[in-house]
């Protein structure tokens, strides 16, 4: 399929399930929320070499087994992905972000803050044209 | 077909498995989770990854297929159904959970399903599986939905509050919650199961041109899914199914035993991944009774590429 097509395909299968998403975003399938053994979140940016954020990237979180969690930067270059449960470490978890026409070239984690329990995890991704 | 032998000297193949969140700490993993597990997708050849798609609900698992984010998805029928009208290639290429049993559990003073009525009752979706296979429970008793005040409430875990906060006389709860709430003293009015025989809700499905450009991969993953329905059947590894379910849902081993136990003997989980096209035929009845789709109703078989199960040796239902 052309690209052009599938875009169109994407946009027109995904546009209607995101509206009944809002009502119940696991119609036809159960949904169970998450749970006390969620461990930290993480979020941050990704952005160019210049430091412009980059929208619409893949950014995955690897766990050390190979669970991975997906989601996409928005507009301004943010995303945030929730906690693996807490028998993953969180420092074994491993950011990575790509794009057609970019290749990743640093990945940054900010430090947590110390003392108290890690709630979320920032790191930030820097891709640049391939 | 590779022996095992051919597999092991075969290079490994990765493979990328998008699942929902929700289903991926639900009883509907068991058998991904028990496949890993029991390394079953190694023995195969195969590097599997599950990937959970963010956000990500059952809606958008076909979606993953398309922008490159997996190989193979785990996804509910009607899903599969509709995406494929609006366009996609995608297909299924095995059954995970075919006749899901959801309880009708009802608050202690409710004795009996003709009590239920003029009560409020917390109902999923009404255009999804749950809503329409009680609906059908509660004609098997008599009775419709206009004899009920309906709530509708996404989720058994939300469901279940609603049932132990008292805004609810009864609600249709998933393993193992319905078993915990009866276990706690809530009644059994009834489960979907008794109304709905056959269904096919939750299957593997990949890209048809995907698919059949990697066809040893998927071939070896039905492989590996086989084996896993078959560790579930079997009495000697049932320790290793207890584990696998206490891990996903959290629940005590005792709690996982009555699951396996009210699964035994039933049409729940398929024999070796066979597609039941009675039960996907089911689902597209429902979605047409629903008004989600218009006569004529599609064929199953148009949703559906059965070479790979034919392949891995598995005969059709």
């Amino acid at each position: 399929m052309p690209a052009a097509k599938v875009l169109a395909f994407l946009v027109a299968l995904l546009f209607p399930l995101h509206a009944l998403a809002g009502a119940n975003r696991d119609r036809g399938q159960d949904e169970v929320g998450p749970g006390p053994d969620e461990g930290p979140s993480y979020f941050g940016m990704v952005r160019d070499a210049a430091g412009k954020p980059i929208d619409d990237a893949r950014v995955t979180a690897t766990s050390r087994d190979g669970l991975a969690m997906v989601t996409r930067s928005d507009a301004t270059g943010a995303y945030k992905l929730p906690g693996f449960n807490k028998r993953h470490n969180p420092d074994e978890v491993k950011i990575s972000c790509a794009k057609p026409g970019y290749r990743q070239y640093r990945v940054f984690r900010h430090p947590s803050p110390r003392g108290g329990p890690v709630r979320a995890v920032e790191t930030e991704c820097r891709l640049q044209k391939s | 077909m590779a022996t095992g032998c051919s597999v092991a000297a075969a290079q490994t193949i990765t493979l990328r498995y998008a699942q929902a969140a929700s289903a991926h700490k639900s009883i509907y993993s068991l058998p991904i989770a028990l496949a890993e597990r029991e390394g079953l997708f190694r023995r195969e050849g195969l590097d599997f990854r599950v990937v959970i798609p963010i956000p990500g609900g059952a809606d958008l698992m076909i979606a993953a297929l398309h922008d490159d984010t997996a190989d193979l998805a785990h996804v509910a029928t009607p899903f599969l159904v509709r995406a494929a009208l609006a366009g996609s290639d995608a297909v299924a290429i095995a059954a995970e959970f075919n006749d899901p049993i959801y309880s009708l559990v009802a608050r202690p003073e409710i004795a009996r399903m003709a009590d239920l009525k003029g009560k409020v009752v917390g109902m999923a979706d009404p255009d999804g599986s749950i809503a329409y296979s009680m609906r059908k429970l509660l004609a098997l008793h008599g009775m419709s939905e206009k004899d009920l005040r309906l709530r509708t409430i996404g989720g058994t875990p939300a469901r279940l509050g609603c049932l132990k906060r008292g805004e609810c006389a009864a609600v249709p709860l998933g393993q193992p919650q319905d078993l915990l709430a009866q276990s706690e003293g809530y009644r059994l009015l009834g489960a979907s199961n008794d109304a709905v025989p056959a269904y096919l809700y939750t299957v593997t499905a990949a890209r048809r041109s995907w698919a059949a450009a990697n066809q040893d991969a998927v071939v070896r993953y039905v492989r590996a899914l086989a084996a896993s329905f078959a560790t579930i059947r079997d009495p000697a590894k049932r320790g290793a199914v207890v584990n696998t379910i206490v891990e996903m849902t959290g629940v005590e081993p005792a709690v996982a035993e009555r699951v396996l136990e009210l699964y035994a003997g039933k049409n729940v989980l398929p024999r070796r991944g066979e597609i039941d096209l009675q039960g996907l035929a089911q689902v597209i009845a429902f979605m047409g009774e629903t008004g989600q789709l218009k006569d004529p109703l599609p064929a199953p078989q148009r949703f559906v590429d059965l070479r790979y199960l034919q392949d891995a040796g598995i005969r059709p239902k």
